[in-house]
């Protein structure tokens, strides 16, 4: 018995290390080829599909996850991909799963999630290094890294390696602002809108108690947190030389009294309320803010900060969601088509239009209408100063603490560098 | 002199209750306003809506959309409700007439064992509950549902078994010698001397469903969202990028479930007091 | 009876020391019975139904065969090859090769340590229960040989089906309860146990990378501090919060349930049946629901801050340092003190009106002599309260406080729908620890799988938690169960 099974063992091993040499050889084929030898069809593999739909029998089931708003539009979607191809009998179910979470979803069980799945880039190291994502070794109706935004393909990306297909780019953040109160160019810099917000009795809304948003004051002056290799633990420079500064400039941000540290919800109440003139959110509560400034409605990158009497231009997590194929799905060849053809460039249109979603395809990204949309714009001009998200889970909590209690005014008086340090400690502390 | 001072302090009471009443009714009467508010987002400066609407209700009752199925999420938790309480009723009482009404070998032994084991918090166990039932194939079920919901249930037997406890053995005795087995006299004289505990298992149990979102949502994993439970699709709706748009919609959704409930509760009210201070006298 | 009051843990070294006697007892038994066994005995070792069969029982013994069968073939089909990896937890790691032509995906035949864990310790507790099965039916096959050596009557297998309801009823009614309770309680507690000494975390997630066995390690974590290791710090400060959290919680919410009942119950209150259903309103409503409500009513920005700081409260509250002075809104659920007073206030909102109708139905029964007698001693009604109304209750509802107690310390509910997304710490240590000052253990254990699928660590807190409880629990109900009191009832 116990015999048999080694033997077995040792011949999947086998089998599959034949499997892996293969496959690598047949990465460099395509890379050879992709670089620009022959230059045709690059990204476009119509042979591999025809091979796959010759192999295919019976029904081809798919679970298909989208955000909550997005049913309807995929819904049609998947219509349209049944129709693509008439020869499959195709068992699509649609399943809602919010792309701020799909990953606590996925990860809680792999093997029963959804075959291709919807998810914000922030949670790719995650997903990846549970080794939930199927790389995209390769594209067959579309070249995704040269049809995508640089930005949107890197966000995708791990180790050079693509893992998913860019769907969205417009899940970063910038700033909202209402032009009944502040000038084109008051938003320029931090200091005159809370000067004029100030004068004006209004507020101007971020949370800096938020890890996400406070990334970028240190980012911008230089200071770094980045993922390690083994895409769990970080490293991070906020405390080194001369950051003490940026944690002295939140701490002077925070004593304006135009300034509030509000969460998602409290700035759309505050906007709303028409206490809030200027946010730094993002494209969700887009059609909010538009509803309750009418007009007014403007949105730009973020503004300059001081630093130790410099401006500085606040940087930012660029935000983009992506769709990816489930490595534990039945169906993978189905699966990446799939997921091809819900990110393909006519599709990003058709969802820009439906769902003024802004397209991560570089065409339909550059279109006019797509341009003319202000929150979209806003995160194009921010794009040159946004990294993408790439930070291990360690980082939210300690940095959260931090600028709660640079916000707060370091109600303690702690030591500045000693504050840092003590952050440091925490995103930077292996996974215990 | 006495009476007035009587009449006064009954005054006092009455106001005070009632100021109490306030405090505990004003969240609820938040709930209920807002349920009619015409403003979908949470309306956090005001307590009353600035403007009124039956939008809410109407999306719940006539136009379901894939993030508003209230009807089918009632309809599901419903049914795994009823199920859920009928199987724990009748294994709490299972277990509650052996501990009871029977002697045998290791009887102490086994009730305080699984008193111990009652009160490992479910938190802990989800994750391997969630594979058991993988294993089985009944996650994404309902069947699942009212397993996961009532098969733990004989653990929570101490309340009824109390109750059984104050039923003088004589009663038993006398039927015993007329010839009746175990099982008569537990379907026959028992169970009807009961009432008042069955009302209050009954209830409690059949509250689980509609309260529970943790492992409902974890359980019912395929995002398939007509397959929910009324708790896991209204905690969907506070979703960041949902719950501009549909607070409302959920505090509608959080009083329809509300009015089954307390009518049941008020209507049982007589029967829970009874029951669960019957039990309770011995612990 | 009052020695054992006195001194719990004595009592139970007194119950340790009779529980190894009784262990050794149980083998000898089991050895005297294969020793002394007829043949019947003797081929029950091989046959389990024999030693039944030869003594007429043919129907029993077909049915214990039956089950020795089912056994055999679970070990051959089910434990043995998940039991075989047992000691590694699986040594092929996944490897999926995906075939760019084709479109076709290869995966090895890998190992998934988290279901040979799973399997290995059903496969356990099936062969354990086994053994012990197995035993009690060697012992029962001799006790029949006994019975028929004396001439005593041997059921015959129509009695032996009668005795399904009637003298092993007992048997028949727990059967199914337990078999849930196993699959629902037992299985999952072993398997967070065995997670516990794993490196299931972020870094080792099944199914595509393999568990390893560390030892005590984990909890080694638990409780040291220092070298960028937060776990024992944060542990002290929430076990601390957490205990405080439970007496503060439990005692409350029932001394205010019995004051809320006395005044519901007086003579001269009117429409009694009314305030107590207006009462009930509010927790027929789900708790998540209230609760987030309640959360977002007391909100940095929400309804309660606006009234406040119109009424000119939140500038009052800072004149005298309760809000300190940068802010310009009351932190309710936002500052570490504020947050701790606010969620038990909170609980108590959630907790009276159950403990109202518990208290309720205690006063109806209080013995009205007693408070008659002191009613025309003349004492005041304070007197009467702390002297006849208390002591009756406690006596009455003592061991419900403590289950209130425990249950209090897992009170998910409350702490996690009030402060999840909204509540920051302040300490970085504890931030570094991925807890707050709120968070109970419990709690604590939650956010780490749910967002950090830190397994192991949650799984070394989860055991703390249940010795805890099984402590506290083992103390209350000694008395109680141990105790002749049911007796007295019946």
């Amino acid at each position: 018995m116990k015999k048999k099974f080694l033997a077995l063992a040792m011949a999947t091993t086998l089998v599959a290390g034949c499997l892996t040499g293969c496959g690598k050889d047949e990465k460099k084929n395509d890379s050879s080829s992709s670089s620009g030898t022959t230059g045709s069809n690059s990204g476009v593999n119509q042979e591999a599909v025809d091979n796959l739909i010759s192999a295919t029998e019976g029904t081809v089931s798919l679970t298909v996850w989208a955000s909550e708003e997005d049913q309807d539009f995929t819904q049609g979607l998947i219509d349209d991909f049944k129709k693509e191809y008439p020869d499959i009998t195709f068992d699509i179910k649609l399943g809602a799963c919010s792309e701020a979470d799909a990953k606590d979803t996925v990860l809680t069980d792999i093997e029963a999630a959804a075959d291709v799945f919807t998810f914000a880039d922030d949670q790719m190291n995650e997903l990846v290094n549970a080794g939930a994502l199927q790389e995209v070794v390769s594209t067959y109706t579309y070249d995704v890294k040269a049809e995508t935004l640089a930005g949107a393909v890197e966000a995708a990306s791990m180790d050079g390696k693509l893992y998913a297909y860019p769907m969205t780019a417009d899940n970063g953040y910038f700033l909202y602002y209402d032009k009944s109160v502040f000038s084109d160019s008051d938003v320029e810099t931090l200091d005159k809108m809370l000067e004029v917000a100030g004068a004006a009795g209004k507020q101007v809304a971020m949370e800096v108690s938020g890890a996400w948003y406070n990334y970028s004051f240190f980012k911008g002056a230089g200071y770094d947190v980045t993922l390690n290799d083994d895409g769990v633990t970080n490293s991070c420079t906020w405390n080194a030389d001369g950051a003490t500064d940026v944690a002295q400039a939140i701490i002077d941000i925070g004593k304006s009294s135009a300034f509030v540290n509000a969460n998602d919800a409290d700035i759309v109440t505050g906007v709303t309320e028409g206490k809030i003139a200027a946010a730094v959110s993002g494209t969700w509560n887009a059609d909010t803010i538009k509803a309750a400034w009418g007009d007014n409605y403007a949105a730009t990158k973020l503004p300059t900060y001081t630093v130790a009497g410099k401006q500085v231009q606040m940087a930012s997590f660029s935000g983009y969601k992506l769709i990816g194929v489930n490595s534990h799905s039945k169906n993978v060849g189905w699966a990446m088509i799939l997921a091809e053809f819900l990110t393909n460039e006519e599709n990003q249109v058709a969802r820009f239009n439906a769902r003024s979603l802004g397209p991560a395809n570089a065409n339909a990204a550059a279109s006019s209408d797509v341009q003319s949309n202000p929150a979209i714009a806003a995160l194009a001009k921010q794009a040159d100063y946004a990294v993408p998200q790439r930070v291990g889970g360690n980082y939210w909590e300690p940095a959260n603490t931090l600028g709660l209690t640079l916000i707060s005014g370091n109600p303690d008086g702690t030591d500045l560098q000693t504050l840092l340090d003590n952050a440091v400690e925490g995103i930077t502390a292996p996974v215990q | 002199m006495a009476k007035t001072k009587k009449i006064i302090g009954s005054i006092v009471s009455h106001i005070f209750l009632a100021l109490l009443v306030v405090i505990w009714l004003v969240p609820i009467l938040w709930l209920v306003v807002t349920a009619f508010s015409g403003y979908p987002g949470i309306n956090k400066a005001h307590f009353f809506p600035t403007s009124w609407s039956l939008d809410n209700f109407k999306k719940i009752f006539l136009h379901p959309d894939s993030v508003v199925q209230y009807m089918t999420w009632f309809k599901n938790t419903l049914v795994i409700a009823i199920f859920t309480c009928i199987i724990s009723t009748i294994f709490v009482l299972m277990v509650s007439y052996a501990f009871s009404c029977m002697r045998f070998k290791g009887r102490k032994k086994i009730m305080t064992f699984s008193l111990i084991l009652n009160m490992f918090p479910g938190v802990l166990s989800m994750i391997a509950v969630y594979f058991v039932m993988k294993s089985i194939g009944l996650t994404n079920s309902h069947l699942g549902m009212i397993i996961v919901y009532s098969a733990g249930s004989g653990l929570g037997y101490l309340i009824v078994k109390g109750f059984m406890d104050t039923i003088p053995a004589s009663l038993r005795e006398a039927a015993k010698v007329e010839g009746a087995s175990e099982f008569t006299i537990f379907i026959k004289v028992v169970i009807p001397l009961c009432k008042p505990i069955i009302v209050y298992q009954i209830i409690s149990s059949f509250l689980i469903p509609w309260g529970d979102f943790v492992l409902a949502k974890l359980m019912l994993n395929s995002g398939i969202s007509s397959d929910w439970t009324v708790a896991i699709g209204l905690y969907n709706m506070l979703n960041r990028s949902l719950v501009n748009n549909y607070f409302s919609v959920f505090c509608a959704g959080g009083l329809l479930v509300s009015i089954p409930i307390s009518i049941l509760f008020i209507i049982m009210q007589k029967y829970y007091v009874e029951g669960v201070t019957g039990g309770s006298v011995k612990g | 009876m009052k020695e054992e009051k006195k001194n719990p843990f004595k009592a139970m070294g007194r119950g340790f020391a009779n529980f190894f006697k009784g262990i050794g007892r149980y083998f000898a038994d089991f050895g005297k019975a294969v020793v002394k066994g007829d043949a019947g005995v003797k081929c029950s070792l091989l046959f389990m139904g024999a030693g039944y069969t030869f003594k007429g029982q043919w129907l029993k013994g077909i049915f214990v065969t039956l089950i020795e069968i089912a056994f055999i073939i679970m070990c051959i089909f089910y434990a043995a090859p998940n039991l075989a990896k047992f000691g590694t937890l699986g040594t092929v790691q996944r490897e999926a090769v995906f075939d760019p032509l084709t479109m076709q995906q290869t995966v090895n035949d890998y190992d998934n340590s988290f279901l040979i864990l799973l399997n290995s310790i059903i496969a356990l507790f099936i062969i354990v229960c086994f053994i012990l099965f197995y035993i009690y039916n060697i012992k029962a096959c001799y006790e029949l040989q006994k019975q028929k050596e004396f001439g005593q009557h041997i059921e015959t297998n129509k009695e032996n089906v009668k005795s399904i309801v009637g003298n092993k009823f007992h048997l028949t009614l727990l059967s199914l309860p337990t078999l849930g309770i196993i699959l629902m309680n037992v299985i999952p507690i072993f398997v967070l146990i065995a997670i516990a000494f794993t490196n299931y975390d972020q870094n080792h997630m099944p199914p595509n990378k393999l568990l390893d066995w560390v030892g005590f390690s984990n909890f080694k974590k638990l409780f040291t501090e220092g070298m960028g290791n937060y776990f024992g710090y944060a542990f002290k400060k929430i076990l601390g919060w957490t205990l405080t959290w439970a007496v503060l919680a439990t005692l409350t919410t029932f001394i205010g349930g019995i004051l809320l009942a006395m005044l519901i119950n007086k003579k001269t209150t009117k429409l009694p049946k009314m305030w107590r259903s207006l009462f009930i309103v509010a927790i027929a409503v789900p708790q998540f629901v209230t609760l987030l409500l309640v959360r977002n009513f007391f909100g940095d920005q929400g309804i309660v801050n606006t009234i406040c700081s119109n009424i000119g409260f939140t500038d009052w509250l800072k004149s005298i340092g309760l809000v300190s002075s940068h802010l310009n809104y009351i932190p309710f659920l936002t500052d570490p003190h504020w947050a701790k007073f606010m969620i038990v206030i909170i609980n108590i909102w959630v907790g009276i009106p159950y403990q109202m109708l518990i208290a309720t139905g205690v006063l109806m029964n209080i013995p009205t002599d007693q408070l008659e007698s002191a009613r025309i001693d003349g004492a005041s009604k304070w007197k009467i309260f702390w002297k006849i109304t208390m002591p009756y209750v406690l006596f009455i509802q003592g061991p419900a406080l403590i289950t209130d107690f425990v249950k209090n310390i897992n009170n998910f509910n409350v702490i996690y729908l009030l402060t999840q997304d909204v509540y920051i710490t302040p300490d970085q240590a504890l931030a570094n620890a991925n807890a707050k000052e709120v968070d109970l253990l419990v709690t604590w254990l939650f956010r780490l799988t749910n967002e950090y699928y830190n397994y192991k660590m949650a799984s070394v807190i989860g055991i703390i938690v249940f010795i805890i409880c099984a402590v506290f629990t083992i103390i209350s109900f000694s008395k109680l169960i141990a105790g002749d009191r049911e007796e007295e009832y019946q």
